[in-house]
């Protein structure tokens, strides 16, 4: 049997609103050739200009990776023609990238926790765009000259359900951080696949490039496609190429890449054109003040401190709005297993049927707690609580002020209740002497008078104590 | 120091004059690839108090872009490109009260020593011209010493505002690495070169590179010049051993160490034993960058397009092949060659540590001396086509100037007497940042040995 | 430089390199690059290589955006343009 090892190679635009190298608006989808200056579109006598943001962002990515990070970054040409890439050079980084040697934790397919080694993390520009019609070609380098940081792992994943896991893990990691908006289906996060196999105990196999992968499905999927068949090839003798092959997505297949062999040799420099960059501690302490409890860390502590399940912890760990969300309205109500129960459920529910975001949408966690806090108070009871959540959508208001405006405070008290007794002993006067005379059997007729009376807002406990009283 | 001279200041009151002059000049020497003295750049809006350049045209080196002005770097590559922007050095001189009146010749790319490379035009020295102007900023050099302009930007990334500044008998001045920002020059070698500034007048030279020079937000590599304490100089370094000088150089040489001695220096020899691997680490390290910096030139987003192609690669491979001259393509091959993986460690990273090595000897001179004395060149201006001095040859006589621009340090070449009716020029180097001890012992020089017009050039018009 | 390193190298840098190109362009590397060898007459053990001429501080610019004026110019430059892009030949 064979094992499968994969190392992932996973590009990020990072968040910085103008562009690496120049002032450029960094958007995506606006008409071609908008955002463009000089520099970004490699005009003779222009230089790069390094933004700041994009140092930052990287340094936050690499630390929270765990690597060691670099003392004096550097960055380095890569040189090869392409129509996309303006100076058919890329400025990268080769020799000093900002961090190397980390390892992250991630939640495996099967739920263990797996670590995997980050070989290390760079900052790089993008490239345009070409877009292919009949007999031309199209360039649009609005996209030219990005932000972009590509984190290279070690060979550590095993199968194509945990290269899934940890893409997903990574992409919430990187939306915690605030760096990236990871969508894959945007092209904000964009992934290569290097796979081999071996037997057990065996050195690593010759590893193939996947490259064209844009979904974390696509990466599982072509992961497996690529596991079967390099054990095929081995088992019928044949020799597994180096080379890079491309997702064909409508036939669920990897296809070799027609490559000019020999032909590629970057030949990295440094960059002349920017100084190197030395952290100060001014950069160090912004760095640092980015820093956020990672996703899996967060889950763990948020299921330990509210006893929540596997599911619940997940569902509230998914994104850092959502653990803020939870964590804030749980502290606030004492009682996070019913908050993780509200968001799972109904909260769900009204999203979906006002077609929002929790972020855009009107319930905050005070409101939230404050509506668990009326239930756990015994102020309302749970069908009144879904009636408020509904209002909360409704008329964008507190719980507390929906319940007092319309009157849907339980009754809890006797002065409250006993004239509403009065009046049903009064229209039922026949069942009370039945009771009375021993027929038990009609009390709940009687309960369920006082119910709909109040509008169900009677304490059923104190209906029922005020009742025996009263019968005797 | 003199202020900027007056005669410039009536340019515009004087065109008519100023074009009668200039004409029958321009067409001697050729020192301009576009030349609109009619319709100069408009200067910039700077308080009047903060133009020091008031009225005076200026010529630039087609290298640099110019708003609106062609930046065909010599080259077919680049024939029909117009700039849409301002180099950070021509913004800062419109913006001190000059014009642009036109871009001068210059071996394509900043590549050669002769201004010969140029594809587009050829220029000769003022002074005779069956000569070169020597290069690569011939245009600049040639324009001011014909009295075209009083004075012009020249980038120098191995000798080129240098060399044909002593070829022409003008002042040609390579300030410190990053003081004079590099926007807007178009990339040679990225981690040596500088622009730099010609003219006649070595006050001038000065007033021009206090309006321009600093820190520039578009160029990361830029500097604000650092404060020096300010000391007489006194002490000249001097080479013990100069070997393979042209006699007349020799001569001319050996006259300004007995000016120096009689203005007071003291001269003290010293030996810079790298100097004879500061030629093939500067080609290595300078062709390194070139193949780089030239890759941008692919015919798609503008530059030579060939008249059909039939896949990108064609288009691009088409527009290289017939866009670049000779010199340019041999330079991009030997960078190339010298990054390749295999390659790399034996060539372009030996050459940095012996730009390490070389930084380090030129220390221990300054160490013992406040400046450094050589020829700029070791020959006077050489006719055209000589064959005598090949492109390789042209390369080995480098050896004076690449020294300063591997250890990122300023220099002057100063116009130190004639050998044989031909004009030859001496070279003083600093310390970084210490630009301030060139122009004073230049001045010094001057006050024995005045600056000698060339034969038939004047400022009559301006009367 | 023989002939084979001669043609990788002009495929790396796209430059299409003729009979007379070769045998001109071949002999002018060979000469640079075997005068270039006299480096190694040269000990630099121990030495850091110099990759930047001066360097004083860290340089960087803030993140703020400058929409570039000149994206209309510089798109009226192209040598080949449909609407907005710039166009290459494809191959079909």
């Amino acid at each position: 049997m064979y094992q499968t090892v994969v190392g992932l190679e996973i590009h990020i635009h990072l968040n910085t609103k103008s562009k690496a190298f120049c002032s450029c608006l960094a958007e995506f989808g606006d008409e071609p050739n908008t955002n463009v200056c000089p520099v970004c579109l490699g005009y003779p006598g222009v230089l790069p200009v390094l933004n700041e943001e994009a140092l930052t962002q990287g340094y936050t990515v690499a630390r929270a990776l765990g690597c060691n990070l670099s003392q004096r970054t550097l960055f380095d040409r890569k040189n090869y023609f392409y129509p996309d890439m303006p100076k058919n050079y890329q400025i990268t980084q080769f020799h000093d990238p900002v961090g190397r040697d980390g390892k992250i934790e991630f939640q495996a397919h099967d739920g263990t926790i797996k670590t995997i080694r980050i070989h290390d993390v760079h900052l790089e520009e993008d490239a345009g765009k070409m877009i292919h019609a009949g007999d031309m070609s199209l360039c649009d380098y609005n996209r030219a000259g990005y932000s972009l940081l590509e984190v290279v792992t070690e060979p550590d994943l095993t199968s194509g359900e945990d290269a899934e896991a940890f893409l997903l893990s990574f992409q919430r990691l990187v939306r915690y951080l605030g760096v990236s908006d990871g969508n894959m289906d945007e092209g904000s996060m964009k992934c290569d696949t290097n796979v081999s196999i071996r037997k057990a105990g065996e050195p690593l196999g010759t590893k193939v490039e996947i490259k064209n992968l844009n979904s974390t499905r696509f990466i599982k999927k072509a992961i497996e496609f690529e596991t079967k068949r390099q054990a095929t090839a081995l088992e019928t003798n044949q020799r597994i190429v180096q080379e890079t092959r491309l997702w064909n997505e409508n036939r669920d297949v990897t296809e070799s890449m027609r490559s000019k062999e020999g032909s590629l040799d970057y030949r990295y420099f440094p960059e002349p054109d920017i100084p190197p960059f030395l952290p100060d501690a001014a950069f160090w302490a912004a760095v640092e003040s980015r820093q956020v409890e990672l996703p899996l860390a967060r889950k763990h502590r948020l299921t330990a401190a509210f006893g929540l399940s596997r599911e619940q912890g997940d569902f509230v760990a998914e994104s850092r709005f959502m653990a803020d969300f939870f964590e804030q309205a749980a502290k606030e109500s004492g009682n996070g297993l019913a908050v993780a129960n509200w968001l799972m459920g109904d909260v769900q529910k009204e999203l979906n049927h006002f077609n929002l975001s929790l972020e855009a949408s009107p319930l905050t966690p005070f409101r939230l707690a404050q509506l668990q806090k009326l239930l756990d108070s015994g102020r309302i009871h749970i069908k009144i609580a879904k009636q408020l959540l509904d209002a909360v959508f409704e008329q964008n208001k507190d719980p507390e002020v929906v319940m007092r405006e319309k009157g849907l405070e339980a009754i809890t008290t006797e002065e409250q209740l006993s004239p509403i007794v009065d009046k049903v002993f009064e229209a039922h006067a026949t069942v009370v002497e039945a009771i009375k005379a021993g027929d038990a059997r009609q009390k709940g007729f009687l309960v369920g008078q006082v119910m709909k009376a109040t509008d169900g807002r009677a304490a059923p406990a104190l209906v029922n104590s005020l009742l025996a009283k009263r019968l005797g | 120091m003199s202020d900027a001279p007056s005669p410039w200041k009536s340019f515009q009151a004087k065109k008519e004059a100023y074009l009668a002059y200039a004409r029958p000049w321009e067409k001697k020497v050729g020192s301009f690839l576009t030349f609109r003295p009619e319709a100069p750049s408009s200067a910039g809006s700077g308080p009047s108090g903060a133009r020091p350049l008031e009225g005076l045209p200026f010529g630039v080196k087609d290298n640099i872009a110019v708003r609106d002005f062609p930046l065909t770097c010599g080259s077919k590559m680049l024939a029909d490109l117009v700039s849409p922007y301002d180099a950070t050095v021509v913004a800062r001189a419109k913006a001190a009260g000059a014009s642009v009146i036109g871009k001068t010749n210059l071996d394509e790319f900043g590549m050669g020593s002769s201004t010969e490379n140029s594809a587009l035009g050829k220029t000769s020295n003022p002074w005779d011209q069956s000569r070169v102007a020597g290069g690569s900023s011939g245009g600049s050099a040639a324009a001011v010493a014909a009295g075209l302009v009083p004075f012009a930007f020249g980038t120098d990334t191995g000798g080129s505002v240098r060399q044909p500044a002593g070829f022409c008998g003008v002042y040609g001045f390579k300030p410190t690495y990053g003081v004079l920002s590099r926007y807007g020059l178009t990339a040679y070698a990225s981690s040596l070169e500088t622009p730099g500034i010609l003219a006649k007048d070595l006050g001038l030279v000065k007033t021009v590179f206090d309006a321009v020079k600093g820190r520039d937000p578009h160029d990361q590599t830029s500097l604000d010049p650092e404060s020096q304490p300010v000391r007489p100089v006194k002490t000249i370094a001097v080479l013990a051993d100069l070997a393979d000088l042209d006699p007349g150089v020799k001569a001319v040489y050996e006259q300004t160490l007995v000016h120096l001695k009689a203005l007071g220096y003291t001269l003290v020899p010293v030996t810079l034993p790298t100097l004879e691997y500061a030629v093939p680490a500067y080609y290595t390290i300078a062709t390194a960058e070139a193949s780089a910096n030239l890759a941008r030139f692919n015919g798609i987003r503008y530059g030579h397009r060939p008249v059909y192609a039939e896949n990108p690669e064609h288009l691009v491979r088409q527009s290289r092949t017939a866009g670049f001259g000779n010199e340019v393509k041999t330079r991009i091959m030997l960078g190339t060659y010298v990054l390749r993986s295999g390659f790399q460690d034996q060539f372009y990273t030996k050459a940095q540590k012996v730009r390490t090595l070389i930084s380090n000897d030129l220390q221990k001179v300054f160490d013992q001396a406040d400046l450094l004395l050589t020829p700029t060149f070791p020959v006077p201006a050489f006719v055209h086509g000589d064959k005598t001095m090949t492109e390789f040859q042209q390369k080995l006589a480098d050896k004076f100037t690449v020294t300063a621009n591997l250890a990122g340090v300023p220099a002057l070449s100063f116009p130190a007497g004639l050998a044989g009716g031909l004009p030859v020029g001496m070279q003083f180097t600093a310390p970084a940042f210490c630009e301030a001890r060139l122009f004073e012992a230049a001045a010094a020089f001057a006050t024995r040995v005045p600056v000698a017009d060339c034969p038939g050039t004047s400022l009559d018009w301006s009367k | 430089m023989d002939i084979g390193e001669l043609e990788t190298t002009a495929a790396l840098a796209q430059i299409d390199l003729g009979e007379g190109d070769l045998a001109r362009l071949g002999d002018a590397v060979s000469q640079m690059l075997a005068y270039f060898e006299k480096m190694n007459a040269l000990d630099t053990e121990g030495l850091q290589p110099t990759t930047h001429a001066l360097v004083k501080d860290n340089r960087v610019r803030p993140d703020i955006v400058e929409p570039s004026a000149l994206a209309d110019d510089l798109v009226d430059r192209a040598p080949e343009r449909e609407d907005r892009f710039f166009v290459i030949p494809n191959v079909l």
